[in-house]
């Protein structure tokens, strides 16, 4: 809880305030009984009425004393929990748009949402416990047991011969608590991770009427998030009883041992009743003592995994606006790069070596799994490469500032992924102070601003989560616009045509030929690939060839047998 | 120290409309019909509940006994009488507090059973009608804002289950008997109690107004993130490419800071209640020493009796303030509770309909279909055509033509505004969907897979199938010598960011699933896309043999996939502009003739 706790720092000031004002709050609560018990003897028993009013007078003025500085206090306490979770917050989210692709690999999406939620929200709770009620019941106790050594010490130590035992017995229930809660945290990003898949598969699970194939399985998710916190719930509540029950034997034996004094006329009786008193508030407190080490147990938990992120250290990269201007040219050069994925066991591209010049328009081809996304991924530099190196207009990619680099790709991926928002709002994307003009000029270019022009709300309509409203071509063709319109020197278009009719398709390479940017393309189409200066052929991972379409027609089997698939339907 | 920044967040017009009348026809969304749903949900248990509440009671009582025993034992030791029973006093009390101690456990050892079933039960549905309600519902809604709903805000109910529930039960149990004593020991001074009353019923109103509109606002705002963060961590790799990690901080920023606004005002109102609680009792009290004292200067009462009175005034106050303290966590499970229940209100698809065993003769006629009135013009218009069944068809235009939407009428996953989709001699609305779907296999544009092992996603599409039929439809979709090279073939677990198979790899794996599934209609939405075109042609045999003696219809760019159709469609901005046998078409020459020529 270390890391987590450097956040209060800031709201020392506030925090201590607020505690302040507890104790002011706590002060006057435990002065009102006093005062009521002035108002029955001195007013009441003696019949004088002016006394009665008196000390009810005082009695309410403490009480709105009371009120001032318990809402000053919640006010005070609401700031610290709620800056302190905002921070929280803040911070977490930072770190995880900080991290690396690989790293995202090892954290699922689910854990870094409950993460964010459930769990800060936990830490809250318990930053604002301690500022609010935590202390009542340590001082209500201290404040007690004091009253009751004043009283009679010998009496008063039968109370707390107890306490190391209970003491033990509650750090005892915390760590156990701690494990247990982590579990119900982690029980909860498996309902999460359920619930985010089904509804980003709702259109396949009603296709196939699977919804409550779907319920099935999310009623096992469920169940165990429900077994866990039932578990971890009984286990923490045992702490209350027998807090209460060794509390109230002690009582029975101070009575027990009271008796044989006040025969020995060792203690006044009325000092034995109040001793007993006191034990009865003691006992009270304890029901806020179970609650804060509950609440204590779950934060620790949570914080605990907030903090799993915080302290990644390895697996970040650099998100701060990076001023430097964008690469001029845009030459790659691999030299024998092999790569795989840090979750699977095979390499997904094996010694691979070739090299683009600036301002060349290559067509990257090859079977499905071949690796040709991946290279792509390597270049915008999403994940480092096992061995080998990648050299851009001749240093090697790892020397290039990570911002200058990506500022200088623009990038259209596989699943033309939009954002919800508005047309523009994700076309901006692509330069976030673009004018009307340019971004006109985009969709043009993309042939998509016909479509766009024949909606209601033209830039302006909504577009759902992944583009959800959308047709695949038209998605596709936002995307490209998108990437269009992103000031760069390199071009990668993974895929990204294939919901376009071949029409359309012509027009959109027609117009990008003006461009004289690097570009990669990867396609399915010889007709595309044609187009293109050379062509990387991959294989398996590996290169299989490089050249003019001419060449490999010549010379690459492989190649041929592609062009050979996309002509049978001519030559039939 | 930090400057407090918190604007006040609540108009006046906000607090007037949260607590004003409801239009008529508009839905009574208040607290005493959200409470009662939840109370319905705990009501399943009754017999747990019976039991809890039972041993809330005795654990009241038992709470009760032990100090008037240990009171009456006092008053013994004041009265110097003898204490020769002591012992077994003693005894008897060790007894009781036993009792008390296994009597508070375990109601809330079976509390927590009663509560977490309630929240597993409304969890379990919320996730169920997410599937029946209409694809609309979802067409503008977040993901991670739906799922804030099962998460966040249901864990508001949780929490106040686990707590609140037997805290509010004994209080008022408490409260009740100490009500009762005071009236009997003298009915003027309990009414006099009871004059704060109302003023404490107008200062709850006062707050509870004003924090039930807060936790409302908090738990939008909390759903709100939620959206924000799964939309953006699930497009890392475009946040990255774009460079736009600093502009999703902004927009996490914005609202990170509404959460601490609205939760900074709920909190600070919340805590209100206790406090006036506290002081209005005090006043009470004040009060109620002055009348006695007053009553007891003309002799209406005794100064004994008053004495007895303002002590159970006092204890008054105790489980008052404990419900006042519960009310926070009450307030904001009310308000997760209801954002859970407009979800679960929301109107389901249409599933009425027989069970009918189709052949496969499709028709439409003049079918129309607009999909929001954003849409200037409508996706569809005046559509009719005829598919014998066992036909192929081809669907072909440009993006955005509507192809994709003929798909989506025929699966029913949408309903055609306007016009007749008849299948065989019965209209769709005759048939009910799971019939018709599970007769029905739709390879989507954007192949989806789950979290689970190959083979378990294969099986997606028939859920009794054997393992053979899962490696022969594999093979058939040509997707097994990719899985064969994977670690461990057919049980690889996939990942959610599915980093271990390509797309292409993907799309072969939706296509097994349609194999297996051995549909009567078949609907392939742009199935081979990310396919390379010499595996695409490995696949192009099995797809035919699959679409043979089976109703197909095909959307697809490449044109050596659509080579074989029987008939083709061809549409533009929604309308058919030419339709006919694959032959007709080419001798026409009309749209589709030129493009088998390009």
């Amino acid at each position: 809880m270390k890391t987590i706790f450097q956040f209060m720092r800031r709201y020392k000031w506030p925090a201590a305030i607020a505690f302040f004002l507890m104790l002011l709050e706590l002060t006057s609560d435990l002065i009102q009984p006093l005062f009521m018990a002035k108002m029955i003897n001195e007013g009441l028993l003696e019949e004088n009425l002016s006394n009665v009013a008196f000390w009810g007078g005082c009695l309410f003025v403490l009480a709105l004393f009371s009120f001032i500085s318990g809402v000053l206090n919640s006010f005070f306490s609401a700031h610290v929990a709620h800056s302190f979770g905002f921070d929280l917050r803040k911070a977490l989210y930072s770190k995880i748009q900080s991290l690396t692709m690989a790293t995202y690999l090892t954290f699922p999406t689910s854990g870094l949402i409950t993460r964010l939620t459930s769990d800060v929200t936990q830490t809250m709770n318990i930053v604002f416990m301690m500022l609010r009620i935590a202390m009542k019941a340590p001082l209500m106790t201290i404040g007690s047991l004091i009253m009751a050594f004043i009283i009679n010490a010998k009496l008063a130590l039968i109370l707390c011969v107890s306490f190391p035992f209970l003491l033990i017995f509650l750090v005892w229930m915390v760590s156990i608590g701690i494990k247990l809660f982590a579990r119900v945290q982690h029980r909860l990003d498996f309902v999460n991770r359920q619930l985010q898949e089904g509804l980003q598969a709702v259109r396949l699970i009603k296709a196939y009427m699977r919804g409550q194939y779907e319920e099935s399985r999310f009623l096992s998710v469920a169940e165990n998030l429900k077994f866990d916190t039932i578990k971890a719930t009984r286990v923490m509540e045992i702490a209350l009883p027998v807090l209460q029950f060794v509390m109230n034997i002690s009582l029975l034996i101070v009575i027990w041992v009271g008796a044989d004094a006040i025969r020995e006329n060792d203690i006044l009786a009325g000092d034995l009743a109040a001793i007993i008193n006191y034990a009865f508030r003691m006992t009270a407190s304890f029901s806020i003592f179970s609650f804060i080490i509950i609440a204590y147990a779950r934060a620790k938990a949570s914080a605990e995994r907030i903090e799993e992120i915080l302290n990644v250290n390895e697996g970040t990269e650099e998100v701060e606006k990076n001023e430097a201007p964008i690469l001029e040219d845009f030459s790659i050069r691999f030299d024998n790069v092999s790569f795989r994925y840090p979750t699977t066991e095979q390499y997904t591209l094996q010694n691979l070596s070739f090299s683009i010049h600036s301002g060349e328009k290559i067509a990257i081809m090859g079977a499905t799994g071949s690796g040709k996304s991946t290279i792509l991924q390597l270049i915008e530099h999403f994940y480092e490469a096992n061995s080998g190196a990648i050299y851009i207009n001749g240093h090697n990619i790892k020397e290039i500032p990570l911002q200058q680099l990506r500022r200088s790709i623009t990038y259209v991926p596989q699943q033309s992924l939009l954002f919800s928002g508005t047309i523009v709002d994700n076309l901006r994307w692509g330069q976030n102070e673009a004018s009307l003009e340019q971004i006109i000029e985009a969709t043009k270019k993309a042939q998509i601003h016909q479509s766009i022009e024949s909606f209601d709300k033209q830039y302006e309509t909504m577009i759902g989560q992944r583009g959800i409203n959308l047709s695949g071509g038209q998605k596709q063709r936002l995307a490209i616009a998108r990437a269009l319109l992103k000031p760069a020197s390199l071009l990668i278009l993974d895929d990204s045509t294939s919901a376009l009719d071949v029409a359309t398709e012509q027009k959109l390479w027609e117009a990008l030929d003006s461009e004289s940017l690097t570009m990669l393309v990867v396609t399915q189409k010889i007709q595309t690939a044609q187009t293109a200066d050379r062509i990387l052929l991959i294989d398996e991972g590996q290169l299989h060839g490089f050249g003019t379409h001419e060449e490999l027609l010549e010379t690459n089997e492989l190649y041929a047998k592609i062009v050979a698939s996309q002509q049978e339907v001519l030559a039939e | 120290m930090k400057i407090f920044n918190y604007e006040p967040i609540i108009t006046k017009e906000q607090i007037k409309n949260a607590s004003g009348k409801k239009k008529k026809g508009e839905r009574a969304q208040n607290w005493t019909y959200t409470l009662k749903r939840i109370l319905d949900f705990v009501a399943e248990q009754k017999m747990l509940l019976i039991t809890v509440l039972l041993l809330v009671v005795l654990s009241s009582a038992l709470a009760l006994i032990g100090p008037f025993i240990i009171g009456r034992l006092i008053d013994q030791f004041i009265d110097g009488s003898s204490l020769s029973q002591l012992q077994y006093w003693l005894y008897g009390l060790a007894v009781i507090y036993l009792l008390y101690s296994l009597a508070s456990y375990f109601q809330n050892y079976w509390m927590v059973s009663i509560a977490q079933q309630t929240v597993f039960r409304i969890r379990t549905q919320l996730y169920g009608h997410f599937f029946r309600l209409p694809l609309r519902f979802f067409d503008k809604r977040k993901h991670g804002e739906l799922m804030s709903r099962a998460t966040n805000d249901i864990e508001t109910i949780s929490a106040t289950l686990n707590s609140a529930f037997i805290q509010v039960v004994s209080s008022i149990l408490t409260l009740t008997g100490t009500v009762a004593v005071m009236l009997w020991l003298s009915p003027a001074l309990t009414l006099i109690t009871m004059l704060i009353v109302p003023l404490m019923f107008y200062g709850m109103r006062w707050i509870t107004k004003r924090t039930s509109l807060l936790f409302k606002q908090q738990q939008a705002a909390i759903g709100e993130m939620n959206g924000l963060i799964e939309e953006s961590i699930t497009g890392q790799h475009v946040v990255k490419a774009f460079s736009q990690e600093n502009e999703m901080l902004r927009q996490f920023d914005e609202k990170n800071t509404r959460i601490r606004t609205v939760g900074f005002w709920a909190l600070t109102y919340s805590g209100f209640i206790p406090k006036v609680m506290n002081t209005l009792n005090s006043l009470s009290f004040a009060i109620v020493a002055f009348a006695g004292g007053l009553f007891a200067y003309y002799g209406y009462i005794s100064i004994g009796t008053i004495i007895i009175f303002t002590e159970y005034a006092r204890q008054f106050t105790r489980p008052l303030n404990d419900l006042a303290n519960q009310f926070n966590t009450v307030l904001s499970a009310l308000a997760g509770a209801e954002r859970v229940f407009l979800i679960m209100d929301e109107k389901e698809d249409k599933t009425v309909g027989e069970n009918v065993e189709i052949l496969g003769n499709v028709r439409f006629q003049n079918v129309s279909f607009q999909y929001d009135s954003q849409a200037s013009s409508p996706t569809l218009s005046n559509v009719s055509f005829e598919v014998k069944a066992g036909q192929s068809v081809a669907l072909i235009g440009q993006t955005g033509a509507g192809k994709t939407t003929i798909m989506q009428l025929l699966t029913g996953l949408y309903e055609k505004t306007d016009g007749k989709i008849v299948f065989d001699d019965m209209n769709i609305e005759e048939i009910s969907k799971a019939s018709l779907r599970s007769q029905m296999a739709f390879v989507l544009q954007d192949p989806f897979l789950f979290e689970m092992t190959i083979k378990e996603n294969i099986r997606y599409g028939k859920l009794d199938a054997t393992d053979e039929e899962i490696y022969e439809a594999a093979k058939k979709a040509n997707a097994h010598s990719f899985i064969d090279k994977l670690p461990n073939k057919y049980d690889t677990i996939l990942s959610a960011d599915g980093s271990q198979i390509s797309q292409g790899q993907k799309q072969l794996l939706s296509i097994a699933r349609a194999f297996v599934a051995d549909p009567k209609i078949l609907l392939l939405d742009e199935a081979t896309s990310s396919i390379d075109t010499v595996t695409e042609l490995h696949i192009q045999e099995a797809l035919e043999k699959l679409m043979e003696n089976r109703t197909s219809f095909i959307i697809a760019h490449r044109l050596n996939t659509i080579r074989k159709v029987d008939y083709v469609i061809v549409l533009k901005q929604g309308k058919i502009i030419e339709q006919g046998t694959r032959q007709q078409l080419i001798e026409k020459q009309g749209v589709f003739g030129q493009m088998l020529n390009v």
